[in-house]
């Protein structure tokens, strides 16, 4: 480091502003060290000359450059406060650029102003007994809500549950189960063996009443609506992935580069949000529109004469995987129930 | 020294501003330095040189140029950042004996332990701002739109005010503000508890990933931070002991043995907390848990877990701390490599096991078990990240007076309140004589 080291400190001559500058930087340096460590010797051992003018007894001479200090300690200050500026625009500029701190006044609003949120109860109730695994209601969602259309990323989908004759139990859903399902399972260590009984589980976001996703939400994207409805706020997720591993019904994925992206946002949360943008105005989502055999009923279970308020009363569905403790909001009738 | 224009002075260094100078000076000092020191620095700069296009590729949000999926939405980029943090968080740990605490022989050479974090932190951020989609948002959405009950926003919290209270103490070291130091020292000390106890948090309050869940998990973290803090100091002490660099002396008689002790109880604690994670995976109900300390000890991870995490991160660091003959500083620098090795591999694992067990994501089934491999791009961040820590110390080794000030002489917090307090009282009652 020698031809560094060579160079002088500030770079110039010694002129008496800097002599004084270096004076009293050294003497504020030496009074911190005495004060906080009195037994600790003065490492910095450059002051020659420490006696100072008697008062009023400076000749003009010296007082110039003082002056000159002072003039550039403005400028110092214009330079800060221009800093300041700056940095207030380039905030404003961002804010602009990302509005992560508008409200989502769009979403929680109703689309509809005859629809009044706060007194909805709705209810998603799936029969596995009913399910035939024909993929419609994977398709239709993919259409409704431009869902990705690699195999990667689904908001609903379709699982086959197979038990062998051995007992084995087997979980396949090749491509969420959009195509429909090959005879035999696709499961690994499955193909050759006997199936004895199987049935299809239809999965999607159980819109938890006390749902993880939410709470872990570093900024706040995922809120929940006034109707119990989950939904992810594309402008304001980070794209951490933490929403996506506290799922514990794996209804989440991190949306892809690409045309074909929700929202069009990539890099962000998405999920199943039952159709919202249909039901609030009245209409089915798209999977319960499209499904053939009525395996997925949806319904405001607040209306005690609805269909879904019916089903629930007189065949008591139940959610999957209770021990969660996350009060899902999607009940299953059938065999999954028993097996979960 | 007329023609060099404007200039910065940092640490009695002068630093041209102008291009052309500031060239001819960088130039001038490269040709000049000593041929091992020039190979060393042009390796890190090839691995970094590497890291930035890997870093550029990783930047638009949605490319899919990482390894994770949305099953196994945490990879290689989550672990180099947990593996940054805590390691900063250990480096306080361990110099807190010494800055905070005033054991003398755990006070050696403290330039180096604050140095470190400063680097280790940076990393992490960095790391974890490439493998966020939306870095920006982070800041502004944390700042603004405050989450308070997520963990990831308590640990941004923390690890934000971590950094910021690390550079006041860099600064306060080499400034010569011992009461600044001193109060930065032991706020310091507080965080590198809190924070990697809030990341811990981060994975232990998912109750769907039962292996991550739990109250020990925050432990395993804090403890898994003091195991690689202090081998990362174990590596640095024996570098300085072995090229006689500043403080060398110092490095021999006091920080190689201290290390040793501290390496030796981290790797204890670390021991303990496996052995009662995995007896608790073998015994638990809840099947995901199960599948998870079963990846570890016959799946897919057994390979990392068994020979890297137990025999080569821990046994054998223990043994070589613990047997008499291998009592040296070369045994000691075997013993660290060994340890922060396995910590990152411990991490690595970690992290994995929580997510490849049998489950459904996005209507992927993942069975027997879920898969992910790393990409170029991540491994290349990684290999970066390191190589960035390594020259920003190889720099402040070779640029920063890193001899140990009187300066930084213990002030026990409760001498230095009470003489704060006995002035102002001083003041007071100074000011009730005048009126």
């Amino acid at each position: 480091m020698a031809p560094l080291n060579d160079l002088p400190n500030e770079g110039g001559p010694a002129t008496p502003a800097r002599r004084r500058r270096r004076r009293g930087q050294s003497q504020r340096r030496r009074s911190r060290v005495r004060v906080a460590a009195p037994a600790a010797p003065v490492v910095d051992a450059t002051v020659v000359d420490a006696t100072p003018h008697p008062a009023g007894l400076v000749p003009l001479s010296e007082i110039a450059p003082a002056i000159a200090a002072i003039s550039m300690s403005r400028r110092r200050f214009l330079g800060f406060g221009l800093a300041v500026l700056g940095g207030l625009g380039g905030a404003f500029g961002l804010s602009r650029l990302f509005p992560v701190f508008e409200e989502p006044e769009s979403a929680v609003r109703p689309i509809v102003p005859a629809y009044d949120p706060a007194r909805k109860a709705w209810t998603f109730v799936v029969d596995t007994t009913a399910c035939i695994g024909c993929g419609l209601c994977v398709v239709a969602c993919k259409e409704e809500n431009n869902v990705p259309e690699e195999d990667l990323f689904a908001r609903t989908w379709v699982e086959r549950h197979a038990v062998t004759t051995g007992g084995a139990r087997y979980v396949d859903s090749p491509e969420g189960g959009i195509a429909g399902f090959p005879p035999e399972s696709t499961a690994p260590g499955a193909a050759g063996k006997t199936v004895a009984q199987a049935y299809f589980e239809p999965r999607l976001c159980m819109q938890c009443e006390e749902s993880p996703c939410t709470s872990v939400c570093p900024v706040g994207a995922t809120y929940r609506t006034e109707d119990g409805i989950i939904l992810v706020d594309a402008r304001r997720c980070i794209g951490c992935g933490f929403c996506v591993v506290a799922c514990p019904y794996g209804a989440r994925y991190l949306t892809p580069a690409g045309e074909h992206v929700p929202n069009d946002t990539p890099g962000v949360a998405d999920k199943c949000t039952w159709c919202y943008h249909r039901i609030s105005r009245g209409s089915q989502p798209a999977c319960v529109e499209v499904c053939p055999v009525g395996a997925r009923k949806f319904g405001d279970a607040a209306d005690p004469a609805s269909e879904i308020a019916t089903l629930v009363r007189e065949r008591n569905p139940q959610p999957l995987h209770p021990e969660y403790g996350t009060r899902p909001r999607v009940l299953y009738l059938g065999p999954s129930v028993q097996e979960a | 020294m007329i023609g060099i224009g404007p200039s910065l002075t940092l640490a009695g260094h002068v630093i041209p501003l102008r291009p052309r100078a500031a060239l001819a000076a960088a130039a001038h000092e490269a040709v000049t330095m000593p041929r091992g020191l020039q190979l060393w620095i042009a390796f890190l700069l090839v691995l970094i040189g590497l890291a930035v296009p890997a870093a550029l590729f990783a930047l638009p949000p949605g490319w899919e140029v990482v390894g994770t999926t949305p099953t196994v939405e945490w990879g290689l980029l989550i672990v180099g950042y947990v593996f940054f943090a805590i390691t900063t968080s250990g480096l306080c740990l361990a110099s807190s004996l010494g800055t905070v605490f005033g054991i003398e022989r755990f006070r050696p050479l403290e330039k180096r332990h604050a140095i470190l974090a400063l680097l280790c932190l940076t990393t992490a951020f960095g790391i974890i701002a490439l493998d966020l989609h939306y870095p920006v948002r982070m800041v502004l959405g944390a700042v603004l739109v405050p989450s308070p009950t997520s963990p990831m926003w308590w640990m941004g919290v923390f690890y934000g005010a971590y950094l910021c209270v690390l550079v006041v103490e860099v600064w306060s070291m080499f400034t010569n503000h011992p009461t600044i130091h001193q109060a930065a020292c032991t706020t310091a000390a507080c965080l590198a508890i809190a924070a990697p106890a809030t990341l811990g948090a981060v994975f232990g309050v998912l109750v769907s990933r039962p292996f991550w869940h739990g109250p020990f998990t925050p432990i395993l973290m804090v403890c898994s931070a003091f195991l690689s803090g202090t081998a990362l100091l174990g590596i640095v002490f024996y570098v300085v002991a072995r090229l006689r660099l500043t403080g060398a002396e110092r490095a021999v008689s006091l920080a190689i043995p201290a290390i040793r002790t501290l390496l030796a109880i981290g790797l204890v604690l670390v021991s303990v907390l496996i052995t009662r994670q995995l007896i608790a995976g073998l015994i638990d109900d809840r099947p995901a848990f199960v599948d998870a300390t079963r990846a570890l000890l016959v799946g897919p991870l057994a390979l990392q877990f068994w020979v890297v995490r137990v025999g080569l991160g821990l046994a054998v660091p223990l043994l070589l701390v613990a047997l008499p003959a291998t009592r040296t500083p070369a045994g000691t620098l075997l013993a660290a490599l060994l340890a922060i090795v396995g910590v990152f591999v411990d991490r690595f694992t970690f992290v994995l096991a929580g997510q490849i067990g049998p489950t459904t994501v996005s209507g992927v089934v993942s069975a027997p078990w879920a898969e992910y491999t790393p990409t170029l791009v991540e491994i290349g961040i990684i290999a970066g990240a390191v190589a960035f820590v390594a020259l920003g110390y190889t720099l402040a080794e070779r640029y920063l007076d890193l001899r140990e000030a009187r300066a930084h002489v213990f002030v026990p917090i409760p001498d230095l309140l009470r003489s704060r307090v006995r002035r102002l009282l001083g003041a007071l009652q100074a000011d009730g004589d005048v009126r």
